[in-house]
């Protein structure tokens, strides 16, 4: 690298590294960005159109492309090759990783819903978890920013879990689809608001990128631009102003100290090579994933910082939360040989379900803190390895069940926030190293009483919502700790190095930077003092250009 | 297009798929010695074995096949999804079992005026295909299908000494509708193939309408660029809507 005299290194190409990646370029900034994954072109990789029948499997997913053939995910999944992570003897914890250039922004689910009020001091109103160190209104202009930047569909709907964008900042949703409009009058007569979904998917043409043609699932990735991801939007637009390079299948194993404990290196193995290479480092800024770079810090001892780096505090790997996840389907009799249109739309939900019960937690009417929303699946999909419904017989009979059935079912899918809890962290096994030996990164988990009655209430709630559409549910609902997903399988892991007012009891300030090493800063989901409903990605972008636009001002002051 | 083929004294599945493995046998052995092979050789007499429980008496026979593990790769984490592999492991039933299936797959698809049987879209190949990998569940798939065509080759032989592929239609529907339904007062010598059969039954479904003309068939209109806003639902669909809405007592 000398030829390119870079001010600040970012490990990691997701959300958080290519926001903060091209907010400090933007700003003149010259930085390097170390992937440790493969190099990835959506625009030529991206299988836009393509059916299941031209993938092996009818596209079913396996070990190898667990949510199926055309996931965008390379090299990843619930398993890396050469990277593995252990659990603890009671634990079981799901950890999904990329390894390509964008991360898993190629493959998000886009829904981009904005943090509120509520849950930013969610521990001054209840009591549990953390509160952040600042309020919903510190954030709000940078949500703007970063809404009018990547590209949001959506509306202003006044509803209290869902704080307002500024005027023109968001795109046009798409229209609801029958089965959604279905489930939003079923919820209505339960005294519950739907509401059209954010995504991060153009309705409108942006930038280099096109307007969304209602096609092709957003998760194979999308060569269009249209949903957004870093490797079609902020990664080449960085690259343009010629102050970002990038360097892919490298794996950064450790951030180094010089003799006085300051940090002013990172060592990372060149995969292709298989050799360790140090680099001087003015700024790092962790972006490798909450646990990832978390394992990092960890990994990091030296005299100086016994624990690891940036863990005065102990508090690196600790604080660990998911989102909760379960649902409930049924058959819906109602919508059988319904007429038939194309239901693709962006392939995600246009409707949804935001948290309704602000009101009623502040009434003390619930017995679980915190909220939930509800996804929708429905609707006429593309055929694929599964057929649905109870199909008997043979011939012209089957196959009439088949169609009468198709675009009939209709499930829920609750995502609701958990609080941390002393039982759901990670730590280093040191007993287990991957391939390049580096020790491989440990978790517990433990569901606690308050994710299971919020599951419970969400059961309840999806079964009165679908026998308002005139489901028969004969089956007796499962038990929550039966119906609770495992912890990590909804992908947003976040808080193991959580931001705070202070240097006591959390990682890094409110900008992102260690309190230990102030030339480190963590920007992904790690720095979530908490982790509300509704889904990490846009926060965790917000989060990175104002915390980089903070650290931009830092550099030009010379103050680190 | 991909068909049966019927001469005098032989049927037989013909794939038009070009690229097709070589047909192996690979390692059906039966636990006991004792079943007839589904290639169709000579019935063994103690495929009706009975078997004894404690309280009572269950009729019936299964076939407790021992398979030899697929030894094949997968395709790994980063196949290329513009060109996916057309053919990612060795295809592994016979050309007697094919014939099986495409028999089965066209007894549950059968061509419907202008739409095709499942084995006019090759179905049977993707049934091979799906048996034939390597991963867990398909691995499990592969035991109950591989189960299923042994049961009804041993069931043929029981009821019309014959394969099942050399029944007449109607002998083989007789069969078929004994194991078809789940019904309340099934015999119990055919809760197992019940099951079995509706396991292949879904699958030959979902490869029929994964097919470009069994899509077609089910009326999926999606996966076409749509140039400007997306039209949402049409005005007929609209009006279902509200009829449903009406009789459920809903209101927007």
């Amino acid at each position: 690298m000398k030829d390119f005299d870079y001010e600040v290194v970012v490990v990691g190409s997701g959300a958080g590294g290519a926001m903060a990646a091209y907010t400090l370029t933007k700003a003149g900034h010259k930085v390097l960005m170390l992937e440790a994954g493969r190099d990835y072109d959506p625009k030529t990789e991206t299988p836009m159109f393509k059916t299941n029948a031209q993938a092996p499997l009818m596209g079913a997913g396996n070990v190898d492309k667990d949510f199926g053939f055309y996931d965008a995910t390379v090299d990843g999944g619930w398993t890396v090759p050469n990277e593995p992570y252990t659990t603890g003897d009671t634990s079981d914890f799901l950890w999904w990783r990329a390894r390509m250039l964008g991360g898993r922004t190629n493959h998000w689910g886009r829904y981009s819903l904005r943090f509120s009020e509520h849950d930013f001091k969610g521990k001054t109103r209840d009591g549990l978890g953390a509160d952040w160190p600042f309020e919903y209104g510190e954030l709000a202009p940078w949500y703007d920013k970063t809404e009018a930047l990547v590209g949001i569909c959506g509306t202003n709907t006044g509803l209290d879990d869902m704080p307002d964008s500024s005027e023109g900042i968001l795109q046009p949703p798409p229209k609801a689809r029958v089965p959604e409009l279905l489930v939003a009058a079923a919820a209505k007569k339960l005294g519950i608001p739907s509401a059209p979904m954010h995504r991060a998917v153009l309705t409108r043409p942006k930038d280099d990128r096109q307007a969304c043609f209602y096609a092709t699932p957003c998760g194979h990735g999308c060569s269009i631009g249209a949903a957004f991801q870093t490797t079609t939007s902020l990664l080449p637009m960085a690259k343009a102003t010629g102050n970002l390079r990038v360097i892919t299948d490298a794996m950064v194993r450790s951030v180094d100290v010089d003799t006085n404990g300051k940090v002013n290196a990172l060592t990372y193995v060149d995969k292709k090579t298989d050799t360790n290479i140090q680099l001087s480092a003015k700024v790092i800024i962790l972006a490798a994933s909450a646990c990832e770079s978390a394992r990092l810090l960890l990994n990091s001892k030296s005299e100086h910082h016994p624990h690891g780096l940036a863990n005065s505090s102990l508090q690196v790997g600790k604080n660990l939360m998911d989102s909760t996840g379960t649902g409930l389907g049924a058959h819906i009799p109602a919508l059988e040989n319904r007429p038939i249109y194309n239901e693709d739309g962006h392939t995600a939900n246009h409707l949804f379900i935001p948290w309704w019960g602000h009101k009623q937690h502040a009434k003390g009417e619930l017995d679980f803190p915190r909220g939930y929303h509800f996804e929708i699946s429905s609707g006429f999909r593309a055929p694929g390895s599964g057929v649905s419904g109870n199909l008997q017989g043979y011939g012209k009979e089957l196959k009439e069940q088949a169609k009468q059935y198709y675009g009939a079912g209709v499930y829920l899918s609750l995502r609701g926030e958990m609080l941390p809890n002393k039982n759901c962290y990670m730590e280093i096994d040191e007993e287990v190293k991957d391939k390049w030996g580096i020790p491989v990164a440990k978790f517990h988990w433990q569901w606690a009483d308050h994710e299971l009655k919020q599951v419970e209430h969400g059961l309840k709630t999806a079964k009165a919502i679908l026998e308002n559409m005139g489901a028969t549910i004969t089956q007796p609902l499962p038990s929550a700790e039966k119906a609770i997903l495992k912890g990590g399988q909804i992908i947003h892991e976040v808080g193991s190095t959580r931001m705070g007012a202070s240097a006591k009891d959390s990682v890094t300030n409110q900008y992102g930077q260690a309190w230990d090493c102030k030339n480190v800063f963590v920007m992904d989901a790690g720095v979530f003092a908490s982790n509300p409903h509704k889904n990490c990605t846009l926060t965790i972008m917000t989060l990175a250009m104002r915390n980089s636009t903070w650290l931009a001002t830092q550099l030009s002051k010379g103050g680190l | 297009m991909a068909k049966l083929i019927k001469t005098e004294d032989q049927i037989k599945y013909q794939s038009t798929i070009t690229r097709r493995e070589s047909l192996k046998w690979l390692g059906i052995l039966s636990a006991s010695a004792l079943l007839p092979s589904i290639i169709g050789c000579e019935v063994s007499e103690q495929a009706t074995n009975v078997v004894s429980t404690t309280d009572n008496i269950v009729k019936g026979h299964w076939p407790e096949l021992q398979l030899t593990p697929i030894s094949a790769k997968g395709y790994g984490k980063d196949p290329s999804m513009i060109i996916p592999p057309k053919s990612p492991w060795p295809k592994t039933l016979t050309a007697e079992q094919l014939t099986l299936v495409a028999i089965l797959a066209d007894i549950l698809v059968p061509r419907d005026g202008d739409v095709p049987s499942a084995t006019e879209v090759n179905v049977p190949d993707v049934v091979d295909e799906w048996v034939s990998s390597p991963y867990q569940r398909q691995q499990r798939d592969r035991l109950t299908i591989l189960s299923a065509l042994a049961w009804l080759d041993e069931e043929a032989k029981l009821r019309f000494s014959s394969s099942f592929v050399k029944l007449s239609s109607q002998d083989q529907i007789k069969i078929i509708n004994d194991i078809a339904y789940q019904k309340n007062n099934l015999a119990p010598e055919f809760e197992q193939i019940n099951k079995a059969f509706s396991r292949l039954r879904k699958l030959v479904l979902a490869a029929f309408f994964c097919s470009p003309e069994g899509t077609k068939d089910l009326g999926y209109m999606g996966n076409v660029a749509i140039a400007g806003d997306y039209p949402g639902p049409t005005d007929e669909a609209m009006l279902h809507l509200n009829q449903v809405l009406n009789e459920l007592g809903l209101a927007l």
